[in-house]
């Protein structure tokens, strides 16, 4: 096993009733690499990183990260370190204001009276306030989270996985909600910030041509199976076409 | 089938109506079905609403009294909040880890929820009169306790009730039941919570005043003397005392709402 494998995923398999969500995936994540999930609706791009997130246990299979079984790590703020995540806007607090959603990062470390008292007296202020400045939001510190908007709120869910600094982040459609000009904005911010910081990303996005643009590496997932896993280079509109491809053409090019 | 419910419906409605119609037959329709007295007592009544006595004396024991309502109503509604909120949280489960214990602690402290409102303040306070005697912590227990049950009733439904994504997100930062509290369940209930409990204080309010007919002083207790003395020239003022109260209260609530929901 090298030692610069951070995820390894050996046949996960997971099974909702009579469907199959995952069926048998394995693959190997270099620390550092960029890694985009694609694939139609319901291909479980979701179910593969909510399994990674330990939030879904795997029917089968193991998920080792950084060579230690992620059944293991039962410790929520252990894990907080190794695997930090991001999705749609709705993953903030709104009533909350924005330094503290920012300083939410920091729980794992915190114990209960300094988050208690945090909430008072902000703590590590600089912490937060240099995160918002590097996400490009320095002048909405005190503001009430939910009257930013759509696009803010995530620059917001970005600086608390900046505070909460994890080695691996995993992004579930982090832009789906937003208009092509912030999503873009949003996935330039999240490669950066964590190529500057030496982390590991897997988002699953519905659009291929981002995933082409802000990462290195795609793994297409249909019907709960690997469909391919290349370098962006070498990704075609042939395989593309294939991966998106209703079922009813798909049988018929099969006869 | 909805078609259907709905047809059910209205035959019931048919049901209901006619039973009520049926059941005006089996009154006794006469002159002794109304006190004939009645009529002319109504009339003083309604006279005295616009004729209350504000004489200096009555004016001095109306604002006495709205004080010891109002300490009462505070007393209470203060001893509420706490136990609402201890109990409320617990029963709402959200502290619990497992599945198992999630379902224990909603059902054992639901349950003591559910005994402390089953029970009306008045009959509390005809136990703490009868335990304590004439004191004002009968009064104030006497609140507290249905009070403290039916706001930690609608706290623990309100926390139960926040959206579970923030909270997953607080989770997956590595944040732990009490921090997932203090960051995600009770800063988006804070609002409807503090509404709600002025609300419920305005109640509170007039409880105490209905409470104080069981003897303890304050502006109920004030209301029954004049009323056994006919006296409903005064009965109105300390109506009306009680009436101020509760609008200024609701005129507090209001600003408090308005300064929250900004």
């Amino acid at each position: 096993m090298s030692k610069n494998n951070i995820i390894e995923v050996n046949q996960i398999s997971k099974h909702y009733e009579r469907k199959i969500a995952l069926s048998s995936l394995s693959f190997v994540v270099e620390k550092g690499e960029m890694v985009a999930l694609i694939g139609p609706s319901g291909a479980g791009k979701t179910t593969l990183l909510n399994t990674l997130a330990a939030i879904i246990e795997p029917d089968s299979g193991e998920i080792l990260i950084d060579g230690l079984d992620l059944r293991k790590i039962t410790n929520q703020k252990t894990r907080a370190r190794k695997i930090g995540i991001i999705r749609q806007q709705f993953d903030l607090v709104g009533q909350l204001a924005v330094i503290h959603n920012v300083l939410a990062g920091r729980l794992s470390e915190w114990g209960f009276v300094k988050s208690f008292i945090s909430l008072l007296f902000p703590q590590d202020k600089q912490t937060a306030i240099s995160a918002l400045e590097r996400v490009g939001l320095p002048d909405k510190t005190y503001e009430r989270t939910s009257k930013l908007s759509g696009g803010e709120q995530q620059r917001v869910a970005l600086a608390r996985l900046l505070v909460q600094r994890p080695e691996i982040i995993l992004a579930d459609e982090p832009v789906a909600s937003l208009d092509p000009a912030r999503a873009e904005d949003i996935l330039e911010t999240l490669t950066r910030l964590a190529r500057e910081e030496g982390q590991t990303v897997i988002a699953s996005l519905h659009s291929v041509e981002y995933a082409k643009r802000y990462f290195t590496r795609l793994i297409a997932l249909k019907n709960g199976e690997i469909l391919f896993d290349l370098p962006v280079e070498k990704v075609t509109d042939e395989l593309l076409k294939e991966l998106y491809q209703l079922k009813e053409l798909d049988q018929n090019a099969l006869v | 089938m909805l078609s259907f419910d709905l047809h059910k419906r209205k035959l019931l409605t048919v049901f209901l109506l006619l039973i009520f119609i049926w059941s005006l037959l089996g009154i006794h329709w006469g002159p002794e079905l109304f006190h004939t007295g009645g009529m002319a007592t109504a009339g003083q009544v309604f006279a005295a609403m616009l004729q209350p006595d504000f004489s200096a004396e009555i004016v001095a024991l109306g604002i006495e009294s709205s004080w010891i309502t109002l300490a009462y109503a505070t007393a209470g509604m203060s001893l509420a909040l706490i136990l609402a909120l201890l109990f409320g949280i617990l029963g709402s489960g959200v502290l619990a880890s497992g599945k198992r214990s999630r379902t224990f602690m909603k059902g054992t402290f639901r349950g003591i929820l559910g005994f402390m409102r089953a029970i009306h303040e008045l009959v509390w306070a005809l136990f703490f009169v009868a335990s304590f005697g004439l004191s004002p912590f009968a009064a104030v227990f006497a609140l507290a306790i249905p009070y403290g049950g039916i706001l930690g009733r609608i706290f623990a439904d309100m926390l139960n009730d926040v959206p579970d994504e923030p909270i997953e997100a607080l989770r997956a930062s590595g944040a732990s039941r009490l921090q997932c509290l203090l960051y995600g369940y009770l800063p988006a209930v804070k609002a409807s919570m503090i509404s709600y409990s002025m609300y419920r204080f305005e109640c509170a309010v007039r409880s105490s005043a209905i409470m104080s007919f069981v003897g303890l002083g304050g502006l109920g207790y004030q209301i029954q003397l004049s009323l056994n003395d006919l006296n409903y020239h005064e009965v109105w003022s300390f109506m009306y005392f009680l009436i101020v109260l509760v609008v200024l209260i609701d005129g507090w609530s209001t600003m408090l709402r308005k300064r929250i929901s900004i």
